[in-house]
């Protein structure tokens, strides 16, 4: 605690102080990794998911806006586009789901899936 | 396959040399004999390049990559999306073939779309004579830069590179639509799915999804029906094979469309493509195998075989309704089947037991699949053999 006082790091406000105590707080980050790591740690949290979301997101949206332009017309031209781009969008989602369940969350897979030959990725069976 | 018309001319009376064609950007050297008195044309087939096409068609953008899976493993080799490019490409690349999205020929994006009233299912929406030049084009070993269009934001992106491959696999809704395209195809495949089995398999995939519900899902199978029954139903008449998919008839009442009947219809007399058959080819054969040798769990499963007519064609049809359990209800079915064209006993199973968690491995999609993949090899391989013994009957000539 006495070595956070010295560096004269705040800690009851670690955003504020980030910048110019940069280097200084490497060694207290690893004592308080949740401190400092808590904003990075959101941040990546909502990227992993976010492509799924705009899909679902998408299909939400549009499945709204068939309802509307079908309840003017039902047999137009545009009820009919519209509830094939509800077809398109669920497909589209039903695939990412799919994609995300095969496995892109062990980073090492996929690099040796491109790149057997490298060192990390040989395998010997015998 | 690139076709060169050479003329010959009187100042020549020797054998000569000419390269480059003026139909291909590939190096060819062609060889050719001049006969005295005689002016002839000789066409000479160029010995190299010579990519086969198979077009591939259903409904539903190209989520057919249980099929494309299948077909691209039969051939040996992951198919996967271009490395380094657009993420979002619908194009599938493995050793041997390389499977093109028709989507991607797209002519209006998803809003130019919405603004006129008119579905992706509709010829109104696609670029054909930009279809038929790039298909013609890989045909003739030339590469093209090649559209995408991108599912996710309906947009069209900027060109991929697409290198001429052995095997070119085009996917999508109107494969067999246009007449010029048609013709460059070597081999049609249609996937027609009945419409209960089509709802069915709809409401699996989309009751997940936030926003649908099952008011939601019919009206959008109903809205698509019209322009789907007018556009994409009348290719199948083109196909040189179709896999129909019906609800099962050994369960009564059944509205659950997870034990299907699937038949697999072969056109009689398609260059290099010979039918498979049960018991003996012309016959009609029903078959249950299940009894003293083999005991299956209910509802069992069904063969059935006959010679029919298909849209005033000459067809074979080979159906299985059910679900295989076991391994060896696999097998023993397999070694009944006649003109599997598989190159080792039980290849057929071995195929479908490498992609045990698709769907469809336990029942007649995933069976009759796997078959039409070992049946394209055949007859890639035997184009090819043709194709090789060719340039040599043309300089008898």
């Amino acid at each position: 605690m006495t070595s956070i006082a010295a560096t004269g790091l705040n800690v009851a406000t670690p955003r504020a102080f980030v910048g110019p105590a940069a280097r200084l707080s490497a060694p207290v980050r690893l004592n308080y990794p949740w401190k400092f790591s808590s904003v990075k740690r959101m941040v990546m949290s909502v990227k992993a998911t976010s492509e799924g979301e705009i899909i679902s997101d998408k299909v939400e949206k549009s499945i709204q806006e068939a309802k509307e332009t079908c309840a003017d017309d039902p047999v137009s031209g545009e009820c009919v586009a519209a509830w094939d781009e509800v077809e398109e969008l669920s497909a589209a989602a039903s695939h990412a789901r799919d994609k995300k369940k095969a496995g892109g969350s062990d980073p090492l897979e996929e690099y040796c899936s491109d790149n057997p030959e490298t060192d990390e990725c040989r395998t010997y069976d015998n | 396959m690139a076709v060169s018309t050479i003329y010959s001319t009187q100042a020549l009376n020797s054998t000569h040399f000419l390269t480059s064609s003026p139909s291909s950007s590939s190096k060819q050297v062609f060889f050719y004999r001049r006969q005295t008195n005689r002016r002839f044309n000789t066409i000479i087939t160029c010995a190299a390049q010579q990519t086969v096409v198979i077009g591939l068609a259903a409904d539903s953008g190209c989520g057919k990559s249980t099929f494309m899976r299948r077909l691209t493993s039969v051939f040996g080799g992951a198919a996967e999306p271009p490395k380094g490019g657009n993420p979002d490409s619908n194009t599938l690349i493995s050793d041997m073939t390389t499977v093109i999205c028709l989507d991607d020929y797209h002519s209006l994006d998803r809003t130019g779309r919405k603004e006129k009233g008119v579905t992706a299912l509709d010829p109104r929406a696609n670029d054909f004579d930009l279809m038929y030049e790039q298909v013609k084009a890989l045909k003739s070993g030339i590469a093209v830069e090649k559209p995408i269009y991108n599912h996710v934001t309906g947009l069209l992106d900027a060109p991929e590179l697409i290198q001429p491959p052995k095997i070119l696999v085009i996917e999508g809704l109107h494969p067999m639509f246009d007449e010029r395209v048609r013709d460059l195809l070597d081999f049609s495949i249609y996937l027609d799915i009945s419409n209960e089995v089509k709802f069915a398999w709809k409401i699996q995939r989309d009751m997940a999804e936030r926003g649908h519900s099952l008011e939601s899902i019919k009206a959008s199978i109903e809205a698509r029906k019209p322009d789907f029954d007018a556009f994409i139903d009348p290719q199948k008449q083109y196909a040189d094979a179709v896999i129909e998919v019906l609800p099962t008839q050994l369960i009564p009442d059944d509205n659950e469309g997870k034990v299907l009947r699937v038949r697999l219809i072969m056109k009689e007399g398609v260059k290099y493509f010979s039918p498979v058959y049960l018991f003996d080819e012309g016959s009609t054969i029903s078959w249950i195998p299940c009894g003293r040798k083999l005991t299956c769990s209910y509802p069992g499963i069904k063969f059935n075989y006959q010679p029919d007519s298909y849209f005033d064609n000459e067809a074979s049809v080979v159906e299985m309704d059910g679900q295989f359990d076991r391994l060896d209800e696999l097998i023993y079915v397999e070694s009944h089947l006649s003109n599997l064209s598989t190159k080792f006993y039980g290849e057929v199973t071995q195929q479908m037991l490498k992609h045990a968690d698709f769907p469809g491995s336990n029942n007649g999609t995933g069976l009759f699949q796997t078959i039409v993949g070992l049946k394209i090899r055949d007859l890639y391989e035997q184009l090819i053999a043709n194709k090789a013994n060719a340039p040599t009957e043309a300089s008898k000539a």
